[in-house]
């Protein structure tokens, strides 16, 4: 089975075994804004939501996350997590996959990061595909990530009374098959798919003013460009556009002791490339001096860099950066005005 | 297994867990600067390149990326040269003999000692980056005859900063090595050359084509003295720099290191100079 | 094992509420385990003898008398550690509102027809009149962070308190903006290391941990247009911990 059908009369039915299947987490409303979190009642599940304050990343790649646990004397060592739990990541957003097969590339090119890896592995992703934009910050379709394009276990979409699941892997399939009110997609029900998704190529435009190959270009020019030194003068190094970034993964490593000062763990804890000691060294020498240069390197880091590495743009379009920024720094415009004679 | 292999098994299955590394001796060299000799666990040997670095950790105090000073053809322990300038290396040199640190690594990529067999090799050292450039050093001299001729200009900022004095001694008085110092400020005993080290780069007899020549020292030594290499016509892939960076993990994941699209820790520290030269900006390093 | 004689804390007060020495006494299962650590030897809310031989003081309050002076240097001559503890000794905190006017006019709006036999001067963090090795931030100071400080402390390694924004902690929590909530909030310019304790409890950022090194005043103000604020109802708020350091913020936002 490729396709199958869930009514959505039957999607608490479905939603209550999932719960109990693993350690299960969805979008849920936090004051105006959305959060993942675990699902103690189904009614709480919001399936239409703009991107939540965090990613999903919280989930595979933690906050702070414990890599080791030691003992100064005498020294020994230790595994910091022995046993990693199964999860279920319910209602992610098509950017936010894209996100995860970001953050899949970079922790699977060797040197392998095993603690991201161990949790990625117990990890299921059921999406869900959005009909209309989010908001206005969005710019997934010049990423071309408001369609499915793989990277999850399950897709949802919501074609009217029910939802048409594309079941992608085997761990999605099981999930599927397990309950009888879900059962194979119809001719009729895939006819609607389509005749959704060709609706859905009105509803979104590319939001950038040119084309990705063009904005690449663009990056390979623009080191040098006053578009950074606005953005120099705006930012205020609060380090919320990385935190929120689903392919934001630079971190930090500290120890902390028990206060037997001798046993202890040492924890990988998020950091920002917008902070500002974060590439000084003890002699003193800041290799990226000055906001300007800080925030440069954020966009080379989603346009540039690792398309050059991994053949993928590292920017999903969810939006984050600009939702969040206390500055009001907007990524759709910061890259038009790289490409301001590019309207093609 | 052999012991290069078993290192990249624990690598592999737990990056982030450092190996026991006994303390089995230590000197002062200068006021701030302390060596330290290491055992590892089961005697293994650390089967590091030359300019490879570790990451040195204190359980409760951090870890921190340093380079290792001796040859990989002194086996049975490797050793590292730590400036005492943070919580880290201050709690550092309060160790001595039979006390334990945490090693990971080897990591990054060494001189390319491979290439440079057969080529006459210069070495220029300012202040603390004759500490990597020891381990070249060592390994050129355990195999001398793959070398042709070596000269070593050094620079620091005063006499009493002067790093492995007795060892330079040797090195000299074995003349293999044709040496040459320099120091920014004199001291009434001190009978050798005053000013900077490049003052000392259009003098020196090489022959460019021939020549490899590697640079280690502070950020600003290397723009000055890379103009001066290319005055010499030295081709730019034998212009081998070594690079400081903050690093976190060494596995080109926490982006400290990180140079535009370059990780340092896993594609450097060593790099040469064509390779510099692409960089747009963000390599303080690179001539100017 | 040989016992070794433990560290002796002592706590001292200035101008201050006491209200960070009664976090400290909140430690609960804490404090007994930091006692296998340490001796309390002076700590007036928790125990009643009070001895005078001590290696690490803790400091808090803010200087606001010569007769504080005195006794402040006193005490730094004795101890072997110095921890500055709270807004007051760390920054100035509240005490700082009279330093906007004059010490004449603050005594006589305080004391009115007594305000001659008043002894006063402008408040002082201790820092600006002995030399201070720990700081703890914060009114009152948040407790996980009292406990890391006190660890370094016991360890010999210096506290580093974090020279970035409460926002990046208080995204890294997930909570809403206050900014998106109408609420004039200084996390944007407030040094963090109090896991924003505040804003994860509903409320908003007062500032009482301090300015950050390079607070980007401009683009603050951009942020102030941003959400229709006026600069000088946020220095109201900006103030009200900051005023012992107001040169800084005359400079910054002025």
């Amino acid at each position: 089975m490729k396709y199958a059908s869930l009514k959505k009369t039957n999607l608490n039915n479905w939603l209550e075994y999932l719960k109990k299947k693993a350690k299960f987490y969805a979008p849920r409303k936090k004051e105006n804004l959305f959060v993942f979190r675990p699902v103690k009642d189904v009614a709480d599940i919001c399936l239409e939501y703009i991107p939540t304050i965090l990613p999903p990343k919280k989930y595979y790649f933690p906050q702070k996350e414990r890599l080791l646990r030691f003992r100064a004397q005498p020294f020994k060592t230790a595994k910091a997590i022995d046993k990693f739990e199964e999860f279920i990541l319910f209602g992610v957003h098509t950017c936010d996959i894209a996100g995860i097969q970001c953050m899949d590339v970079v922790f699977r090119d060797g040197p392998e990061d095993p603690n991201y890896l161990n949790r990625k592995d117990m990890m299921t992703i059921i999406g869900i595909e959005c009909l209309k934009y989010c908001d206005k910050y969005a710019n997934c379709a010049s990423m071309g990530n408001h369609i499915p394009r793989g990277g999850y276990d399950l897709m949802m979409v919501d074609i009217g009374d029910e939802f048409i699941i594309h079941i992608n892997s085997e761990k999605g399939e099981k999930l599927v098959k397990e309950v009888d009110f879900i059962k194979e997609a119809t001719e009729s029900e895939m006819v609607t798919l389509g005749r959704i998704r060709e609706e859905k190529n009105e509803i979104f435009k590319e939001e950038f003013y040119a084309s990705l190959p063009k904005v690449y270009e663009s990056f390979d020019k623009s080191f040098v460009s006053e578009v950074w030194k606005d953005l120099g003068k705006k930012c205020v190094g609060c380090g919320n556009c990385t935190a929120v970034c689903p392919t934001c993964y630079c971190f930090d490593v500290s120890d902390e002791m028990e206060l037997n000062l001798n046993d202890g763990l040492r924890y990988r804890i998020w950091n920002s490339c917008q902070m500002d000691d974060f590439a000084k060294v003890a002699g003193g020498e800041d290799f990226r001096k000055g906001r300007e240069s800080r925030q440069r390197h954020r966009y080379y880091r989603k346009f540039k860099y690792p398309v050059d590495k991994f053949n993928r743009y590292f920017c999903t379009g969810c939006g984050r950066c600009t939702r969040t920024c206390m500055a009001g720094i907007s990524l759709i415009d910061t890259v038009n005005a790289l490409t301001p004679v590019s309207i093609d | 297994m052999i012991d290069r292999e078993i290192l990249l098994e624990k690598m592999k299955t737990s990056p982030y867990k450092p190996m026991q590394g006994k303390i089995i001796g230590s000197e002062m060299l200068t006021d701030k600067e302390k060596i330290f000799r290491i055992e590892l666990e089961d005697k293994i040997n650390l089967a590091h390149e030359p300019g490879q670095f570790v990451m040195v950790s204190i359980f409760g105090f951090g870890e921190a990326p340093i380079s290792v000073c001796s040859s990989p053809s002194d086996k049975g322990y490797f050793e590292i040269t730590v400036r005492n300038v943070g919580v880290l290396t201050d709690k550092l040199h309060k160790l001595d003999k039979g006390d334990i640190v945490g090693i990971r690594g080897p990591f990054g990529k060494g001189f390319p000692v491979d290439n440079m067999f057969g080529y006459d090799i210069m070495i220029v050292a300012g202040g603390l980056g004759i500490v990597p450039l020891r381990s070249l050093i060592r390994y050129i001299m355990f195999h001398r005859n793959d070398f042709g001729n070596v000269q070593m200009l050094l620079g620091c900022k005063t006499p009493r900063e002067l790093l492995f004095e007795v060892e330079t001694k040797d090195w000299m008085r074995r003349a293999e090595i044709k040496f040459n110092c320099t120091v920014d400020t004199g001291a009434p005993d001190w009978k050798g050359n005053v000013g900077l080290i490049t003052t000392l780069i259009p003098n020196v007899d090489i022959n460019p084509m021939r020549t490899y020549v590697v640079v280690v020292g502070p950020p600003i030594m290397y723009k000055f003295v890379i103009v001066k290499l290319l005055e010499k016509k030295i081709p730019d892939h034998q212009i081998i720099v070594s690079l400081e960076r903050r690093m976190k993990c060494g596995l080109g994941k926490c982006g400290h290191c990180q140079i535009e699209g370059m990780y340092v820790c896993q594609s450097g520290p060593v790099f040469n100079y064509a390779q510099l030269k692409n960089f747009k900006g963000e390599c303080h390093e690179k001539a100017i | 094992m040989k016992k070794q004689s433990k560290p002796r804390l002592a706590f001292f007060d200035f101008t201050d509420c006491e209200g960070c020495q009664l976090q400290f006494a909140n430690l609960g299962g804490t404090l007994l385990e930091l006692l296998e650590l340490v001796d309390i030897v002076n700590f007036r809310e928790i125990i009643s003898e009070a001895a005078e031989d001590y290696d690490i003081a803790f400091i808090e309050g803010s200087i606001t008398t010569d007769n504080d002076v005195l006794r402040i240097k006193k005490i730094r001559d004795k101890a072997k550690v110095l921890v500055a503890l709270g807004s007051c000794a760390t920054i100035g905190g509240v005490n700082g509102i009279k330093n906007r006017s004059s010490l004449e006019l603050a005594k006589k709006i305080v004391y009115g027809d007594k305000a001659s036999t008043i002894n006063t001067i402008k408040t002082m963090p201790v820092h600006e009149v002995v030399s201070v090795d720990y700081t703890i931030n914060g009114c009152p100071v948040y407790l996980p962070e009292v406990v890391s400080v006190v660890k370094c402390l016991l360890m010999g390694k210096p506290y580093v308190v974090p020279n970035y924004p409460v926002c990046s902690e208080c995204k890294m929590n997930e909570n809403v903006c206050r900014y998106e909530k109408d609420q004039e909030c200084m996390g944007t310019v407030t040094r963090a290391g109090c896991n924003s304790w505040c804003i994860n409890n509903g409320n908003r950022c007062y500032g009482c941990r301090g300015l950050v090194d390079n607070p980007a005043a401009d683009a603050q103000k951009d942020i102030l247009s941003k959400y229709g604020l006026k600069l000088e109802d946020v220095l109201k708020h900006f103030t009200l911990y900051n005023d012992s350091m107001g040169e800084k913020y005359d400079q910054e936002f002025k």
